[in-house]
C-alpha cells in the first residue's frame, strides 16, 4: 500500500497546506513510451472465490466492469437540495471553491474525512458509509468498482471534462472514463537545501545518486512509504517497471536501498513541506507538492530560495494522480456529478490549485503560467507538472495481493535496520 | 425467645450460603466484561493471523474455527523472526529493553529506597513527587525531551558550555543511545512505584535487627533489604519490560531511522501501512507467546515466595 | 577528619548520597516538562529557543493558536468525554470485580483474577491490536471511533481499579464486614454500609486514577481512532509534532496537564477528608499496590 501524501499513519490534523505530501499511486498516465510495464492481469492468490481484480498497466488498459444493478444516474435530472457529503482526505479541497459551489447551486456541503485509503476502503466496504463523493487514488479504483462501490458516471452532466489532459479523458486505468474524472497530480523527486548542498543532484552523473552520499549521513530523509521508496531506487538502476513482482527486483532494489542506509543513515518521514524549509534536514526525498508548500512553512528569516526540487527534467520520473469518484447509492449523485464538473471548470481548478497546492490535470495551466502568477518561485519550476511528464514517467499502480506481500517484505526487511 | 434465636441463627447460617454467591456475582459484570472485550479480541487476534485476505480489497478474513486455520503466512512469519531479516528486530528490542531495564533499576532503585526508608514525615511529599511522571501525558514528557535535544536545546547548549562536546551534537537524527534513554525516562515510573511498594513492605525492625548485630549499612543492605525486596523487583521488572517490548512510538519520536526500529515498528507497518494484516496479527502472536512466557515465570516465582512466606 | 568519620558511620544518619540522589532524580524527571510547559508561552515558532514571552499560542494567533484551531479542542472535548465516561463505567465495573476477587474462593477465582492481572503487563499495541481487528472483524455494530475507544478504554482500566481497591480491603480486613453481619445485616447491606464507606479512599482514588490514565492513552486510542474528529490530545500531539510543531502544542499538553493536575489534587484532598485520623498519607493510597 502507498501513501497518499495526506495520509498519515495516525489520524493527523494536518495543517491547512499540508496535503500536498503524498502522491497517490494514482498513475494517470496513458504513456505509451519506452514502458516494460508487464502486463500482469490479476493474478492473487488468497482463497474465497470471486474475480481477481485487473490490474491496468499504461499498455495494458482495463475497462473496468459494470453491473446490472448498478446503473448510472439518467440524463436531465434536476440536482438534489443536498447536503452533498464528500469522503475526502482532510482539507483536500479549498474552503473558497467549497463556499463557491455551496453559493452556485444553494446546497449545503459536507466533507467527512479519512486518514488513508485504507480506511476509506474499509469504511466503504464495510458499509457504513452514507457518502456521496469519493476521492481514491488510481490504485484501488479497481478493487473498488469490482467491489461495487462505485457508480458509472454520466457524462451528460460533466462538460468540463474537456479541460483535462488529453493523456487523462479516457486512462488506461478506467479505459472509457466509466468511474473516474482525475482531481490532481504529483510527482516524486528529491528536495534539497540549496544553501547546504555541495553539488546539486544534477551534477551528480545519476542525481538519485546524491542520496546516496555519506556527505550527508544523518542529515537525510527517505519517503515513508515502500513503493516510493523502493521504486526509486529501481529508478536509479535504470529499472523502470516499478510495479514489478518480480522477486529478483525487488531484492535487488532492497539492496541497494540498504546500501544507502549503511551510507547514510536515513530518517524516514513525510514532513518535507517543514523539515526542509526549517532546515531540519539536507535531502528530503518528496513530492513535488511538499514543496511548492515549503514556502507556506518558512521560519523567521529563511528564503524559499534556499528549498530546491529536482525531478528528471526529460521524463522518467514517478508520477501520479487522484481521482473523483460518484458511490453507489449515493444520496446525491446529481449533486455529485455537478460538483465533479465544478472542480473540472477552469477558473474553479485554478482557485483550488492556488490554495491546494496540488496542480489539476488543466489544460489552461502550463508551467510557465505557474510561475508567473506567482504560485510557485522561478526555481521551483521544477515542481510544475507537464503533459510529458505523464508520457516519460512511471506510476506506482496496483499490484497483485502476492506482488504486495513481496514488497511488504522487502520494505519491512529494510525498516528492521537488518 | 427460642425462636428469636433460631432466627438469628438462620440468619447467621444463610448469609454464609448467599455469600457464596455474591461474590462471584459481584465479580460477573467484570469478568464478562473482560471475556468480551479482553479475552475474545485475543482469540480474534489468533483468527486474524490463521486467517485468510479478501482477494478484492485485501481485507482481513478471520477463521474463527480452528480447524479451518491456515498456518502459511504465519509460518512464513516465523521463519522471518527466527532466522532472517526480522531477527535483528528482536534481538535489538531485546537489548534496548534489557539495558533500559537496568537503567531503570540502577536510577529507580536508589529512588525508592530514599522515600520508603526515608521518608519520614514528608512521605507523602516525596512519594508525590515520583508519582507526578504518572499523571503527566508520556508524549508530553518525550515532547519535553524532544524540544531539549534539538541542535539549539538546552542539552547541547549545557554539554557545549561544559566542554563536554565541541559542537552540538544531532541527538535525534537515529541513535540507538537516545531511544534508551528515551525509553528509560518513559517507563522508569513504572518501575520505581511497585519497587516501591515492596520496600515499604519489608518489615523494619528486620533491618534494625541486622544493623544491632553489627553489620555495617552496605551489607545490610545487600544481605538483607536487597534479597528481601526480590520479588519487588521481579514484579517491577515486568510491569516495566513487558510494555516496553511493544513500544514504537518512543524509537519513532526520538529517532525515527531503521536502525533503531523495534519489533511495534514492525507491526506497525503491517497492520496499518502494509497490505497484510495477518501477518502484522501473527507478529503479535509472536510476541504475546514471546510475554506470556515472561509472565509465567513472573507467576511462578510470585507463587513459590507466597508458599515460603506462609510456610516460615 | 574525625566528625567525617563519625558522620559515615552513624547508622541514625540522613542518609546524604540517597537524598541528593533522589532529589536529582526528581529534577530529571520533572523539570523538563516545566520547561515544556514554558515554551508553551514562546513567542516565537521554536520550541527550544526561547524567543520572549507571548500568549500568542494560547489566544492571539489567529490559525494555530489554541483557541483558534478547532482541531486542538475537538482534540481536548474528546480526551476529556473519554476520561469522564470511563471512569464512570470501569470504577464500577472494578469495585465490584475487586469484591469479588477477594472473597471468592476457587479455581475460577483464581483464573479470573489472573484474567484481570494479565492487560497490565501487556503492551498496549497488543491491546490495541486485538481492539482494533475484533472491532473491525466481529463487533462491526461498534463503529471505530469514541465509541471503541470508550470500550478499550474501559478494558484496561478495570484491572488499575482492582489492584488498587484491593490493596484497601486487605488492610480493612474482613473483620467489620463480619461484625455488621453478625449483628444481623445481610451481606449486600453490610457491603453497603460498612465496606463501600470505608473504600471510599481507594474508590476515589481508583476515579482519579482511571480519569488520568484515559486522558493519557496513547496507543489504544490511536488504534482505535477513526478520523481527525475523534483524534485525542496525546494523538494530536504525536501527529502533530512530527509534522509542524508549534508551542501550541506544548500549550495543548499544558492544558491537559493542568487538568490531570486538578483531578489529582482533588482527589488528595478528599482522600483527605476521607482519611481523617488514619495513619499514613494520602498520597500512600496511590502507591498501595496489590499486585
Amino acid at each position: 500500500m502507498t501513501f497518499h501524501p495526506r495520509e498519515r499513519r495516525i489520524a493527523g490534523g494536518i495543517d491547512r497546506r499540508a496535503f500536498l505530501r503524498q502522491s497517490a499511486f494514482t498513475a494517470a498516465a496513458v504513456a505509451a513510451g519506452p514502458s516494460l510495464l508487464a502486463a500482469c492481469a490479476g493474478d492473487d492468490a488468497a482463497g474465497g472465490g470471486g474475480q481477481a481484480v485487473p490490474l491496468s498497466r499504461p499498455d495494458n488498459p482495463v475497462t473496468l466492469p459494470t453491473f446490472d444493478d448498478i446503473p448510472m444516474i439518467a440524463d436531465g435530472l434536476e440536482p438534489e437540495s443536498g447536503p452533498l457529503k464528500i469522503f475526502n482526505y482532510a482539507e483536500y479541497i479549498a474552503p473558497q471553491t467549497l463556499r463557491g459551489f455551496r453559493r452556485q447551486y444553494g446546497v449545503d456541503v459536507d466533507v467527512t474525512t479519512f486518514t488513508s485509503m485504507d480506511e476509506a476502503i474499509a469504511r466503504l466496504s464495510g458499509g457504513q458509509a452514507p457518502f456521496d463523493l469519493f476521492f481514491p487514488t488510481t490504485d484501488v479504483i479497481a478493487k473498488a468498482a469490482l467491489g461495487r462501490l462505485l457508480q458509472p458516471l454520466n457524462a451528460s452532466y460533466l462538460g468540463n471534462s474537456g479541460n483535462v489532459w488529453t493523456q487523462l479523458q479516457d486512462p488506461f486505468y478506467d479505459v472509457g472514463a466509466q468511474y473516474t474524472r482525475p482531481y490532481s497530480l504529483f510527482t516524486t523527486g528529491i528536495g534539497y537545501r540549496v544553501d547546504r548542498v555541495t553539488q546539486t543532484p544534477d551534477e551528480y552523473d545519476n542525481p538519485y545518486d546524491i542520496l546516496w552520499d555519506p556527505a550527508y549521513s544523518g542529515d537525510l530523509y527517505l519517503l515513508e512509504d515502500d513503493r516510493e521508496v523502493l521504486g526509486m531506487a529501481m529508478l536509479r538502476a535504470g529499472e523502470v517497471d516499478v510495479n514489478t513482482e518480480d522477486a529478483a527486483l525487488v531484492d535487488a532494489a532492497l539492496a541497494d536501498i540498504q546500501a544507502l542506509d549503511d551510507a547514510v543513515n536515513p530518517r524516514i518521514g513525510v514532513e518535507a513541506y517543514t523539515i526542509l524549509p526549517e532546515g531540519r534536514a539536507t535531502i528530503h526525498q518528496a513530492w513535488s507538492g511538499d514543496v511548492v508548500n515549503a514556502q507556506y512553512y518558512l521560519p523567521e528569516g529563511e528564503s524559499i530560495e534556499n528549498v530546491g526540487f529536482w525531478y528528471p527534467a526529460e521524463g522518467g520520473g514517478m508520477i501520479g494522480s487522484d481521482q473523483m469518484s460518484v458511490l453507489v447509492g449515493a444520496a446525491n449523485p446529481v449533486l455529485a456529478h455537478l460538483f465533479i464538473d465544478y472542480l473540472l471548470d477552469v477558473d474553479n481548478a485554478h482557485t483550488n490549485f492556488e490554495w491546494l497546492g496540488y496542480q489539476p490535470p488543466q489544460t489552461s495551466i502550463e508551467p510557465a503560467s505557474v510561475v508567473a502568477d506567482g504560485l510557485v518561485p522561478a526555481h521551483l519550476d521544477t515542481t510544475v507538472i507537464r503533459p510529458e511528464d505523464f508520457d516519460n514517467g512511471y506510476q506506482l499502480l496496483q499490484l497483485s495481493l502476492a506482488g504486495e506481500r513481496l514488497w511488504d517484505n522487502a520494505w519491512s526487511t529494510f525498516s528492521a535496520g537488518a | 425467645m427460642g425462636q428469636r434465636v433460631v432466627d438469628v441463627q438462620r440468619r447467621r447460617l444463610k448469609p454464609r450460603d448467599r455469600t457464596r454467591a455474591l461474590w462471584p456475582g459481584l465479580a460477573l459484570p467484570g469478568v464478562a466484561w473482560l471475556l468480551a472485550f479482553f479475552v475474545v479480541p485475543f482469540y480474534g487476534v489468533l483468527a486474524v493471523a490463521f486467517g485468510g485476505l479478501d482477494p478484492i480489497f485485501g481485507n482481513a478474513v478471520p477463521a474463527w474455527n480452528p480447524l479451518e486455520w491456515d498456518t502459511t503466512v504465519f509460518g512464513d512469519v516465523l521463519d522471518r523472526v527466527v532466522n532472517a531479516e526480522l531477527r535483528e528486530v528482536y534481538l535489538r528490542t531485546f537489548v534496548y529493553v534489557g539495558v533500559a531495564l537496568f537503567l531503570c533499576f540502577l536510577i529507580g532503585y536508589p529512588v525508592a529506597y530514599y522515600v520508603s526508608r526515608f521518608g519520614g514525615r514528608r512521605r507523602g511529599l516525596l512519594l508525590g513527587l515520583i508519582l507526578a511522571p504518572f499523571w503527566i501525558n508520556y508524549l508530553m514528557r518525550m515532547l519535553a525531551w524532544i524540544n531539549l535535544l534539538q541542535e539549539d536545546g538546552y542539552v547541547n547548549d549545557i554539554l557545549t558550555g561544559l566542554h563536554v562536546t565541541s559542537s552540538p551534537v544531532n541527538w535525534l537524527e537515529g541513535r540507538a543511545v537516545t531511544v534508551v534513554f528515551g525509553l528509560v525516562y518513559g517507563y522508569i515510573p513504572f518501575f520505581v512505584l511497585p519497587l516501591f511498594a515492596a520496600l515499604d513492605r519489608i518489615d523494619r525492625s528486620v533491618i534494625e535487627a541486622s544493623r544491632d548485630l553489627g553489620m555495617g549499612p552496605l551489607r545490610t543492605f545487600l544481605r538483607v533489604t536487597l534479597p528481601l525486596s526480590k520479588q519487588g523487583m521481579l514484579a517491577a521488572a515486568v510491569i516495566t519490560a513487558l510494555p516496553m517490548m511493544g513500544d514504537y512510538y518512543t524509537a519513532d519520536l526520538l529517532s525515527g531511522s531503521p536502525r533503531t526500529s523495534m519489533i511495534g515498528n514492525q507491526i506497525e507497518f503491517f497492520l496499518f501501512e502494509g497490505s497484510q494484516k495477518n501477518a502484522g496479527a501473527s507478529l503479535v502472536v509472536i510476541l504475546s507467546i514471546l510475554l506470556m512466557a515472561a509472565m509465567a515465570y513472573y507467576l511462578v516465582q510470585t507463587d513459590r515466595a507466597t508458599r515460603e512466606l506462609h510456610r516460615s | 577528619m574525625t566528625r567525617l568519620r563519625t558522620w559515615w558511620s552513624n547508622p541514625w544518619r540522613r542518609p546524604a548520597f540517597l537524598a541528593t540522589g533522589y532529589w536529582l532524580y526528581v529534577i530529571w524527571s520533572l523539570v523538563p516538562v516545566l520547561i515544556a510547559v514554558q515554551f508553551a508561552f514562546n513567542s516565537g515558532r521554536s520550541r527550544s529557543t526561547w524567543q520572549g514571552f507571548s500568549l500568542r499560542w494560547w489566544f492571539e494567533d489567529p490559525d494555530r493558536s489554541l483557541w483558534h484551531d478547532p482541531s486542538l479542542r475537538e482534540a481536548m472535548l474528546n480526551s476529556l468525554w473519554l476520561a469522564f465516561f470511563t471512569m464512570l463505567i470501569a470504577t464500577p465495573l472494578g469495585v465490584a470485580l475487586a469484591l469479588g476477587l477477594a472473597r471468592w474462593r476457587g479455581r475460577t477465582a483464581r483464573a479470573s483474577n489472573l484474567l484481570m492481572l494479565i492487560p497490565l503487563a501487556m503492551p498496549e499495541i497488543v491491546m490495541g491490536t486485538m481492539l482494533f481487528l475484533v472491532f473491525d472483524n466481529l463487533y462491526t455494530a461498534i463503529p471505530l471511533g469514541r465509541p471503541a475507544m470508550l470500550l478499550g478504554h474501559v478494558t484496561f482500566s478495570v484491572s488499575y481499579v482492582v489492584i488498587l481497591v484491593r490493596g484497601r480491603l486487605l488492610t480493612i480486613g474482613p473483620d467489620l464486614e463480619d461484625a455488621a453481619q453478625d449483628l444481623g445485616a445481610s451481606p449486600i447491606a453490610a457491603i453497603r454500609t460498612v465496606l463501600l464507606p470505608l473504600l471510599g479512599p481507594a474508590i476515589f482514588a481508583s476515579l482519579m486514577i482511571v480519569f488520568a490514565t484515559s486522558i493519557d492513552d496513547f496507543v489504544i486510542s490511536a488504534f482505535l481512532s477513526a478520523d481527525a474528529s475523534s483524534q485525542t490530545i496525546p494523538i494530536k500531539i504525536y501527529s502533530t509534532v512530527r509534522v509542524a510543531p508549534t508551542p501550541a502544542l506544548n500549550a495543548l499538553a499544558t492544558v491537559m496537564l493542568l487538568f490531570t493536575l486538578l483531578a489529582v489534587g482533588l482527589a488528595v484532598l478528599a482522600l483527605r477528608v476521607f482519611r481523617r485520623g488514619e495513619k499514613g498519607s494520602a498520597v500512600e493510597d496511590f502507591a498501595t499496590l496489590d499486585l
